[in-house]
């Protein structure tokens, strides 16, 4: 059977002229120029010539910062969540990648470059996250894929995990439970492991193999080191219950989601070296959420935490860096503090710094234009790139953007946005019959 | 010898205020809210109805605001606060909210503005609100004093009141106005739409409207008889019959573009008067007819998705605007429970995205009070009106601006929150952690 | 016993060990059913024997179920019955490339009282690939007749159930007493659908593609434990019986294709990445998205049977002051239908070799898409080899079947006119030498036909009309009415809800022997619920179960015939 096609990765050349540069890692450069070959940024600086055949943008007056990183997201996903098991290591997103979601361009359109696709949070471990670029257009999955990523894997604790349990009448119902699930599991793992290496070592030719399992071996990778656990979570107990967990097993990285009442544990986070991305303002909607603090990005920075702010919406994800701004309401970080929550900081939470999160020469051309500082409530995004092909333009941004057209869908048929029901994190969670036969009683 | 005390004050609010951000409460002090007589001097004033005062005064006093300019005389017994390099505005109005009505999304016990019925326009909201929810001061130092909270649901959920969020009772929160909330019936709009003639749809219609056009037949009727001997009780109807006679206003939700003009053709053969639309979502693509109506809207949240797959990703931002400009009156809307507060910034998205500040500072104030009724008492500083005004470093829009000073129904409001005093505990937690002793001993690879 | 490599030379020693065809007929038959002789001749027709190639005035010889003979001045056996085919149009009958036709649908496992959801029992999560089609066969079934009637012979029949129910196998649509005469190659793919456990794991497709992964990569690991075993089971473990693993053998040294049931483009990519991971050897069924996927199928040369099913043309509002956002989102909307009805003919242009499947399409609707796909740039001829010579060589019969010549089994088409125009009419069917006559009338007789069987006294009669139902769901009782009707492709419904909530279409509504049974899909907030409904009419009483399929709950329906 003939190999099936690889996608190539578009690149593209572009220099961007005379824009206020926000790099993030070395200042803001005024009237500053970006040379962009191949998709990589090749040179920073003034008044760079425009090599032959290179597209030119006109940045003046204009703002120019690297793409923006979501490290939570459920857009451009056809499924959310395995929610049948509690231990769902095995599954992974880039099986469901929906490249067709409208999303993915509105995201574009607010400057967002690359998303962290997430698994849900109905399971303790829950299934493998996809690291994706937006590249839009197309309809093949893979060419969204972000090459190189490290792999990463979803945990859920609290009242996600609790709930599905009780309503499907299994383990965990408590928190209790959640820990106990977390240290059986990698109990599991660690016999596996050493099962497996047996037979590896054993030279005897007629060995028997013992059973395969894809949710075993998964969780020993996350021992090994080769997959990175961003974990759902919200109340400061459970933040510091996995810490415990992870440095009984030898974990040594962790990224915190949400992470609510992560600022009540801030020191012992850093004492750690584990990393939070959470939300700028988000909370009441979960008990466990209930004494949450709009100061929460800023305090963990304070107290030396590597924090990101994220989505978890469709909705929010376009305007993140207005997200990230009301960190300077809620506290008092500066610019460079701010942006680096929605660039380098996620970037290295997915630890994909190397390529992206700063603009620096040899890194990856993702790339946002603002008509104005990105941190004003007023910025307008203009343009986006991703590896130096523009995805978005304002000036060019037609009106219909979906890549596939259902021919027998009303052309008037409309959803209207209710932000109670943008958490996708609990989709599949529960069997929750009353909400699905409320179509007779609208 | 006062004026050195009204400075010392000054000096010990400045401090209080500048002290590196934090709102910081002494221990066992308990910040309260104070009336009485405040002169806030040297402040840029926005009133939104008579222009920007560059370097003016405002007087509050019983509750009011006595005077506002250039050349106020300071009554002695004022309270002086110098409030040099920064920005006086009205209190902002958010149209639409569940505030106080919803304490905790996702345990139902806390929720309180949906009630089971097809029929309960008498539900009140007003009396359901809990003066003490958390979220109420989380809001209200984000420079939101005002909320229209709202009951959700069937056909006719029931009564939304406007509250000011400053008072213990729900009586010391009521802001003047209620009014009667419908939710118009959804035209079919799927796929199941395909195959009908209009005059299918027409009798779809026709019929999802029956059960709201019966109530409101048998308002009609109960209007002209309840006067008479031997009139039944009949909470659901009766509490329709003020907006049958015009003394109660209607506020009817419909988003979908069919719904809107629809809405309107059927305010029209009913003949009620005080009518205002809100939800609104695809107002653009109706404006015209919206504007030709003469009703009034309540659009938001500004910051969704927009309706349908193929709009632009920006239709939601840029709504308010395009209503505005039609001629439509608008008042923005957050939807919110526990996130009112980022009201500002979903006019500043409106602002951005074509209605320009001035007009989007408009909808949250003066255009909003005056939809809900209460124009003459809040949404602009005018000699006359309450004392609901805040302070701020700059364009409240912007998220770099603070909130230094709250004032609702003139007394000042302590700028302090569970949140924020989270932030004074734990921004510098103590016991921290002992980096000698490592809590947690990972061997790193 | 070596094994044996090619599928299709499995068919042809199976199909000739096979009974074939045996004509007993030295029995007497009070029914009159029993045909005379099995030599048949057809004379004087135009007979295409392949796409593209055309006889005209030619006989074509059947005896005892195989072609004796085609051409223009052959011999006809004495104890022939002679049909005067002047005028008629003479095909290979048609072969499908995936359906249930045959099948009964089973009752749905009972849910385990202790249902551990993480684990469930493999029956109950449907993951049961050592079955076959061959026990859901019924020969009574009346998908077998009409199917036939649509000009098919043979289907390849795949079994109800979840994610692997088992094998599907090659079936003539014939007269049988029993299954077994039926069956023409048993368990040539192992039937796989993206359809995941009701409520338990794996429940959707991200489960289910890491199962795949996991049973694959054991079955692996146990044949080769099986392997040893059986040359030298001395000082081994014994291996454990897993009837699951023991399925997969054949399709792990490639003897066995998997054919999977996919519609989307997404779930056509989602199953090339699996066969990409594990390397099986794939076919793809039932493809309503090829458009996007020319490049892949060129590249990885996957068999493809394309779907029967089309969506309806999008109707356009009338109106003269139309606005330009509507006249754009129509536009767009129909540049995507004519991407669907122009795929077929995309295909060819590309050389891409590919069949047809008639699962998920109405039966009625079948020749309709065929010619709408002709109308939108699918050439006459490859049309028929998609639904002659191309299935055949793709399931590997070619040999016995696929075109009218001498040799092969007598499947035959007869048609009043060119098969693909408007107004032919299947005027017999041949299967396995089998005759079958079918009615017809010229086309005015035959609109009036289709609108007669509104009356009363049509086979219908029982449940056309309105009726009052009554709902029990866990938010109480829901009622509204239910009404039936005759529409173009056979029974129509809508279910209609008191409260003034938008009308429901009833889907698949069927009439049998007193069962009336329908789906409803029901919106829920984006999510699309199916409801299956199932129930018995007697008299003006309606009862019936709905089973809501994701989460194997059963909810019960009543309903009273309204008086008119």
């Amino acid at each position: 059977m003939a190999a099936v096609l690889v996608a190539q990765t578009p690149t593209g050349d572009v220099l961007i002229k005379n824009g206020t540069v926000l790099t993030v890692t070395n200042g803001t450069l005024e009237n500053t120029d970006i040379l962009v070959r191949d998709g990589k940024i090749r040179r920073i600086g003034k008044n760079l010539r425009t090599p032959n055949g290179v597209m030119e943008v006109d940045a003046t007056g204009k703002f120019v910062m690297p793409g923006i990183i979501d490290a939570h997201s459920h857009i451009a996903g056809s499924a959310i969540n395995e929610g049948t098991s509690q231990v769902t290591a095995e599954v992974s997103m880039e099986d469901v990648v929906d490249p067709l979601d409208v999303s993915i361009y509105r995201a574009l359109a607010g400057g967002v470059t690359s998303i962290h696709l997430m698994h849900g949070s109905a399971n303790v471990i829950g299934g493998q996250n996809e690291t994706m670029k937006l590249r839009f257009g197309t309809t093949d999955p893979d060419d969204l894929r972000f090459q190189g990523a490290p792999r990463t894997i979803k945990f859920a604790l609290g009242e996600n995990p609790t709930r599905g349990g009780r309503s499907r009448g299994i383990q965990p119902q408590s928190r209790m439970g959640v820990e106990n699930m977390l240290r059986n599991a990698f109990t599991q793992a660690v016999e596996y492991r050493e099962e497996w290496a047996a037979y590896n070592a054993n030279k005897d030719p007629r060995k028997v193999a013992p059973e395969y399992d894809l949710r075993m071996q998964t969780l020993v990778d996350i021992m090994n080191g080769d997959v990175l656990v961003h974990c759902h979570s919200y109340r400061a107990d459970e933040i510091y219950m996995l810490l415990k967990v992870f440095s009984d097993f030898n974990i040594p990285k962790i990224t915190f989601q949400h992470a609510n009442e992560a600022y009540k544990v801030a020191p012992e986070l850093a004492a750690f070296g584990a990393s939070a991305s959470v939300f700028a303002d988000w909370w009441a909607y979960k008990l466990e959420v209930y004494y949450s603090t709009a100061y929460n990005a800023a305090i963990l920075t304070e107290n030396g935490v590597l924090t990101s702010i994220n989505s978890d919406s469709g909705e929010l994800i376009r305007h993140l860096f207005h997200e990230a701004a009301k960190t300077q309401k809620y506290g008092e970080l500066t610019d460079d503090q701010a942006l680096a929550l929605i660039t380098l900081n996620p970037a290295k939470q997915l630890g994909i710094d190397d390529r992206v999160g700063s603009l620096e020469e040899g890194k990856d051309a993702d790339i946002a234009i603002f008509d104005k500082h990105p941190l004003s409530v007023y910025a307008i995004p203009q343009m986006t790139f991703v590896d130096g092909v523009k995805y978005f333009d304002i000036e060019n941004d037609g009106d219909d953007q979906r890549i596939y057209i259902n021919p027998e869908s009303s052309i008037s048929e409309m959803t209207l946005y209710e932000r109670h029901n943008d958490h996708r994190c609990m989709e599949g969670a529960f069997l929750d019959m009353e909400e699905y036969f409320s179509i007779f009683k609208k | 010898m006062k004026s050195t005390i009204n400075k010392l004050f000054t000096l010990l609010f400045a401090i209080v205020i500048f002290s590196g951000s934090s709102f910081a409460q002494e221990d066992d002090q308990v910040l309260k809210a104070r009336s009485g007589k405040f002169a806030l001097t040297n402040a840029k004033i926005f009133t939104v109805t008579n222009g920007v005062i560059e370097n003016g005064t405002l007087l509050i006093s019983n509750g009011i605001i006595e005077a506002v300019g250039t050349n106020v005389t300071i009554p002695a017994d004022a309270e002086v606060i110098d409030v040099e390099g920064r920005e006086i505005y009205p209190g902002m109005i958010d149209s639409g909210t569940t505030l106080g009505l919803s304490e905790i999304g996702s345990i139902s016990e806390a929720q309180d503005f949906r009630e089971f019925g097809a029929l309960t326009p008498q539900m009140q909201a007003l009396t359901a609100v809990n003066p003490n929810s958390v979220a109420i001061p989380v809001t209200r130092v984000s420079g939101v004093t005002t909320v229209w909270t709202m009951p959700q649901g069937g056909p006719l959920p029931g009564t939304a009141a406007a509250i000011n969020l400053f008072g213990y009772t729900p009586d010391q929160m009521f802001a003047g106005s209620k009014g009667v909330v419908m939710n118009f019936p959804s035209t079919p709009t799927g796929w199941r739409a395909r195959r009908l003639t209009e005059a299918q749809k027409k009798e779809r219609m026709d019929r999802a409207l029956k059960t709201i056009n019966d109530a409101w037949d048998k308002a009609e009727l109960y209007a002209k008889i309840e006067n008479a001997d031997d009139v039944r009780a009949y909470p659901e109807i009766e509490a329709l019959v003020p907006v049958v006679k015009g003394e109660l206003t209607l506020f009817i939700e419909a988003n979908a573009a069919a719904d809107i003009t629809a809405a309107i053709t059927w305010v029209e053969d009913r003949g009620y008067e005080q009518v205002v639309l809100t939800g609104v979502a695809e107002g653009w693509r109706v404006a015209d007819e919206i504007a030709a109506s003469g009703l009034s809207v309540i659009t938001g949240p500004v910051q969704a998705i927009p309706t349908r797959q193929s709009d632009r990703f920006d239709a939601a931002y840029a709504n308010p605007a395009v209503l505005q400009k039609a001629g439509v009156k608008v008042a923005l809307r957050t939807m919110e429970a526990e996130n009112v507060r980022n009201l500002p910034y979903h006019a500043g998205f409106a602002a951005a995205y074509g209605m320009g500040r001035e007009e989007a500072l408009k909808a949250i104030t003066i255009n909003a009070a005056e939809i809900l009724g209460v124009g003459d008492q809040i949404g602009s500083i005018e000699v006359g009106k309450k004392a609901n005004v805040f302070v701020a470093t700059g364009d409240p829009f912007e998220t770099a601006t603070k909130i230094t000073d709250l004032f609702i129904d003139g007394y000042k409001v302590p700028m302090t929150s569970r949140q924020i005093r989270l932030y004074d505990e734990f921004l510098n937690r103590t016991p921290s952690v002992d980096k000698t002793k490592p809590v947690i001993d990972i061997k790193k690879k | 016993m070596k094994r044996l490599k090619k599928l299709r030379l499995q068919l042809a020693v199976l199909f000739m060990l096979s009974m074939g065809h045996v004509m007993t007929f030295a029995q007497s038959d009070p029914t009159g059913d029993s045909p005379v002789t099995g030599t048949f001749a057809l004379t004087n027709a135009t007979v295409i024997t392949s796409p593209g190639s055309m006889l005209t005035e030619a006989t074509v010889v059947v005896r005892n179920g195989l072609i004796l003979n085609v051409g223009q001045n052959v011999n006809i056996p004495a104890n022939a019955e002679v049909i005067d085919a002047t005028g008629l149009y003479v095909y290979p009958a048609f072969i499908d490339g995936m359906s249930n036709t045959g099948a009964e649908r089973p009752e749905n496992p009972e849910r385990p009282r202790d249902l551990f959801t993480p684990d469930p029992p493999n029956e109950y999560a449907g993951i049961t690939p050592e079955r076959s089609v061959v026990a859901q066969l019924d020969a009574s079934n009346s998908s077998i007749a009409s199917m036939r009637k649509t000009g098919f012979a043979i289907s390849h029949t795949v079994p109800y159930g979840r994610m692997l129910p088992g094998s599907g196998s090659l079936i003539l649509l014939k007269d049988a007493d029993h299954a077994d005469e039926m069956i023409m190659a048993r368990d040539v793919a192992l039937y796989a659908q993206w359809v995941g456990a009701p409520g338990a794991y794996p429940g959707n497709i991200l489960g289910m593609m890491a199962k795949w992964r996991n049973l694959y990569r054991n079955a692996e690991l146990n044949k080769q434990h099986a392997d040893m075993y059986a040359e030298n089971p001395s000082g081994l473990a014994r291996p454990t019986s897993s009837r699951v693993s023991q399925a997969f053998y054949p399709v792990l040294t490639k003897e066995k294709p998997v054919m999977f049931d996919v519609s989307g483009m997404l779930d056509v990519r989602r199953a090339m990445r699996l066969q990409n991971d594990l390397g099986f050897t794939l076919m793809v069924a039932g493809v309503t998205q090829a458009f996007e996927l020319v490049d892949e199928f060129k590249a990885t040369g996957v068999p493809v049977f394309l779907s029967l099913d089309l969506p309806d043309e999008p109707k356009e509002i009338k109106s003269d002051d139309k606005s330009d956002e509507v006249a754009a989102l129509e536009a767009r909307r129909m540049e995507f239908y004519k991407k669907h009805v122009g795929q077929a003919g995309l295909l060819a242009q590309e050389g891409i070799q590919f069949g047809f499947s008639s699962k998920g399409a109405s039966g009625g609707k079948i020749m309709a898409n065929i010619r709408t796909m002709i109308e939108n740039g699918l050439s006459e001829d490859i049309a028929l080899a998609a639904l002659t010579t191309n299935p055949a060589q793709m399931l590997g019969i070619d040999q016995v079947t696929g075109t009218v010549e001498s040799g092969k089994l007598a499947n035959l088409l007869v048609s009043t006119a060119p098969v693909f125009e408007k107004d032919a009419q299947i005027k017999m069917m041949f299967v396995d030498g089998d005759k079958y006559e079918y009615d017809t009338k010229d086309k005015k007789e035959a609109s009036k036909a289709t609108a007669s069987t509104g009356d009363a006294t049509g086979p219908y009669a029982a449940v056309l009309g309105s009726w009052t139902y009554t709902f029990r769901t866990p938010q109480g009782e829901q009622t509204g009415k239910m009404i039936i009707k005759n529409g173009a492709a056979g029974l129509e419904g809508v279910f209609t809800s008191d409260d003034g909530s938008p009308d429901t279409d009833m889907n698949d509504v069927n009439f049998r022997d007193n069962e009336l049974t329908f789906n409803l899909e029901l919106d829920a907030g984006g999510q699309s619920i199916l409801l299956v409904v199932q129930g018995t009419v007697s008299g003006t009483s309606y009862d019936a179960q709905a089973t809501v399929e994701a989460f194997n709950v059963t909810l019960e329906i009543s309903a009273t015939k309204d008086e008119k």
